[in-house]
């Protein structure tokens, strides 16, 4: 008898899923990454709510191998920021082939893309100029930002684990109205300088791993989008397919 | 089949070049747009320019777009499109994208 219930609230499940989407798939598919913020601060315990959705996300082997910290001092903010715009400026004056007279160093340039190509794929190298020119902000004046470090000696991967915890974060944050936009750029104050790690207090077993801005937004930015499709692979009695 | 051909694995495209840094595209129905600027402003990689108060993407060669929708979602006025996402060439080169499809039940 229990089995026959649990049976009919599984179909009515399915039945409903299939006619529209459950309240987290709506925020997933909503999201976008948010880069234009009001000034007005997140209200304190909105912000410990979105870190509680970042303690509870799942770790290997539960090691939870993260520390966040929480900016909402200007002073900080901006600092870093312009710690990172100084040393896009740097990058680009080693890297930038494409302005007169600067051909010479394509070569060069491609063998140094070709060592660091995360850091240097043609999207961050577009940014690089962006930000040194202060076309495109590190946090986009969001009024608060907060950083995810990994504790090295995580199980397996402690950097998926900060993904994996920052994107509940995220989410979390979009489900409340807020803003968010991950942040890659602010590892250039934390990789090449001990300037910040020192004023944070970071050291060993902690490393920068990404950083996420929080704030309110201006208009409104979510919205389900298109987006291309991948290519799935579904093996299954035997016969491979392939679903996008 | 190998996804890379060797000199693939090697060559980096020229940033650039439009013939091996496509970027994405998206089309603005100017009728729709009330002129805002709420796109240009979102946009990350700042391929969006005003242009007699209606939008427009940065020439070829100068359009960096990333294909990340932000400006459609923003738009008040249901007033973009995307229609291509973008396309790298050599050691970036997009192996296999199906078409773009919102999200889909």
């Amino acid at each position: 008898m229990a089995e026959m219930a649990t049976k009919a609230a599984r179909a009515e499940a399915m039945e409903r899923m299939e006619k529209e989407w459950t309240e987290m798939e709506r925020v997933i598919l909503s999201r976008r990454s948010v880069r234009l913020y009001k000034k007005e601060q997140v209200p304190e315990f909105m912000v410990k709510r979105i870190l509680e959705a970042g303690r509870f996300a799942p770790s290997a082997g539960n090691s939870q191998p993260w520390k966040f910290v929480v900016l909402r001092d200007p002073e900080i903010i901006d600092g870093i920021t312009e710690t990172v715009v100084e040393t896009c400026k740097k990058f680009r004056a080693v890297l930038e082939y494409r302005r007169p007279g600067a051909s010479w160093r394509r070569p060069l340039t491609k063998a140094f893309i070709r060592l660091r190509h995360n850091d240097l794929h043609p999207v961050p190298f577009g940014a690089i100029g962006m930000i040194a020119d202060g076309k495109l902000g590190l946090w986009h004046s969001a009024p608060t930002v907060i950083m995810i470090f990994k504790d090295v000696r995580g199980v397996s991967n402690p950097d998926l684990d900060c993904g994996i915890a920052g994107q509940n974060m995220v989410l979390a944050a979009h489900s409340m109205g807020l803003g968010t936009c991950w942040v890659g750029f602010a590892k250039l104050a934390f990789e090449y300088t001990d300037k910040w790690k020192k004023r944070l207090g970071i050291e060993f077993p902690y490393k920068y791993a990404s950083s996420l801005s929080v704030g309110w937004p201006i208009g409104n930015p979510d919205g389900m989008v298109g987006r291309q499709t991948h290519p799935v692979d579904w093996y299954e009695n035997g016969t491979k397919k392939t679903i996008y | 089949m190998a996804n890379l051909s060797m000199s693939e694995r090697i060559l980096i495209p020229t940033y650039g070049d439009p013939e091996q840094i496509q970027a994405g595209e998206v089309v603005f129905d100017d009728e729709k747009c009330s002129g805002c600027t709420l796109c240009a402003q979102a946009c990350p990689a700042k391929a969006i320019v005003m242009e007699d108060k209606r939008p427009q993407l940065k020439p070829r060669g100068q359009n960096e777009c990333i294909s990340c929708g932000d400006c459609v979602a923003i738009c008040p006025e249901a007033a973009i499109t995307l229609t291509k996402g973008y396309h790298y060439t050599a050691y970036y080169k997009t192996i296999d994208h199906g078409d773009i499809q919102p999200p889909r039940l």
